[in-house]
C-alpha cells in the first residue's frame, strides 16, 4: 500500500489534482541564482507555499473523514437489506423496535417486504424492489471506495511535496548558515 | 519531522525521496496504531457480546442490524457473532502484519539515512 507512487525517472511530477509538485532543489546556491532570490525571499517562498499545502491537507483529510463515515452507513443499509430479503418467502416476519424520536422505541412486524424506500438526498425517497437496492447500494458503496482510495493517493502525493518542501528550507536555512559562518571567519569553519 | 542535512552533506534526489518514504511510512504507521486499536475493540466487544449470550436465559435477543434492533433467536446471534469475530480477528491479523512491515521498512531507511546524515538529521518523535 505504501509504494512509492512518485517516483519517476529522477524529475518530479509538475502537479496532481491542482496541487503543484514542489521542486527539489540539486544545489541551493545554484537554485538561488537561478531564480534571482536571496535567502530570505526564497524561504518566504517556500513557507507560503507550505501554508497552502497544509491548507488543501486540511480539505483532503475533511474529505478522507466524510467518505470513511460514509462507507460504514451503506455498509449498514446493505445489511438491512440483505436481512430483508433473507426473510423473504420464509413466512416469518420481521420483528424490530426501531427508533421513533430519540430515546423512545416502538416495535414494527414487517411481513413480506419485497421493497423498500431510499433516501436519496434532496428531499426524494424512492421505492426500490430489494434486488435493485442492493444493487444500487453496492454501486454506491463501490464508488465511496473508488473515491476513497484516490483520495488517499492524493494526500500521499501532496504529503511528499509537504516533506520535499520542508526539507528544502532547512536546507536553504542551513546553507545561509552556513555562508554567514565563512563571511565571518573568513575561512571555513575548522569545529562544526 | 526532518532537520535537513548540516551544511557539508549534500542532499541528492535519492536522499530526498527515501525522506519522502519514510514520511509516509511514518504516517501509515499512525493510521495502523488507530485502525488495530479499533480492531482490537470490537473484538473485545464482540467476545462479550458472546459472553452475555451464554448468560441469558432469552430465547430471542435484540440483535442491532443498520440502525433497528431485530428480533432474532439466540442460537442465530451466535452464529452471527462467531462469523463477525472471524472477520474481525482476520482483520486485526492482517494490520498488524502491515504494522511489521511498515517498522522493519522505517528501520531500514533510518540505517540508511542517519548512515549518510549522522545527527544532521532527525527521524525520532518528539
Amino acid at each position: 500500500m505504501a509504494s512509492s507512487s512518485s517516483t519517476g525517472s529522477g524529475t518530479l511530477v509538475a502537479e496532481r489534482r491542482g496541487i503543484p509538485g514542489a521542486q527539489f532543489v540539486e544545489d541551493v546556491q545554484t537554485y538561488l541564482t537561478q531564480l534571482g532570490l536571496d535567502v530570505n525571499s526564497s524561504l518566504s517562498f517556500l513557507q507560503e507555499r507550505l501554508q497552502q499545502y497544509k491548507l488543501v491537507e486540511m480539505k483532503l483529510l475533511a474529505q478522507q473523514r466524510d467518505l470513511q463515515a460514509k462507507i460504514p452507513d451503506i455498509e449498514k443499509c446493505l445489511d438491512v437489506v440483505a436481512t430483508l430479503q433473507a426473510k423473504k418467502g420464509t413466512g416469518e416476519a420481521l420483528t424490530a423496535d426501531f427508533e421513533v424520536s430519540e430515546g423512545i422505541y416502538s416495535r414494527a412486524k414487517i411481513e413480506e417486504a419485497d421493497s423498500v424506500c431510499l433516501w436519496l438526498g434532496a428531499n426524494v425517497m424512492l421505492e426500490y424492489s430489494l434486488e435493485e437496492a442492493t444493487d444500487l447500494l453496492q454501486k454506491n458503496l463501490d464508488n465511496a471506495k473508488a473515491s476513497l482510495e484516490v483520495l488517499v493517493t492524493d494526500l500521499q502525493f501532496l504529503r511528499d511535496q509537504v516533506t520535499i518542501t520542508q526539507v528544502t528550507i532547512a536546507r536553504v536555512y542551513n546553507w545561509d548558515v552556513h555562508q554567514r559562518r565563512i563571511r565571518q571567519v573568513g575561512a571555513p569553519p575548522s569545529q562544526d | 519531522m526532518q532537520q535537513g542535512g548540516g551544511s557539508e552533506t549534500e542532499v541528492t534526489w535519492e536522499d530526498q525521496q527515501n525522506i519522502n518514504k519514510f514520511g509516509r511510512l511514518n504516517n501509515r504507521f499512525h493510521e495502523l496504531e488507530d485502525e488495530i486499536k479499533f480492531a482490537k475493540e470490537s473484538n473485545e466487544n464482540l467476545e462479550d457480546a458472546s459472553n452475555e449470550l451464554i448468560i441469558t436465559d432469552e430465547e430471542v435477543v435484540r440483535f442491532q442490524i443498520g440502525e433497528v434492533f431485530a428480533h432474532v433467536s439466540k442460537d442465530e446471534v451466535e452464529n452471527r457473532i462467531e462469523e463477525m469475530k472471524e472477520v474481525t480477528s482476520h482483520k486485526l491479523e492482517k494490520l498488524e502484519e502491515e504494522k511489521e512491515s511498515v517498522l522493519a521498512q522505517m528501520s531500514e531507511l533510518k540505517k540508511i539515512l542517519y548512515g549518510k546524515f549522522k545527527d544532521s538529521i532527525n527521524l525520532e518523535e518528539e
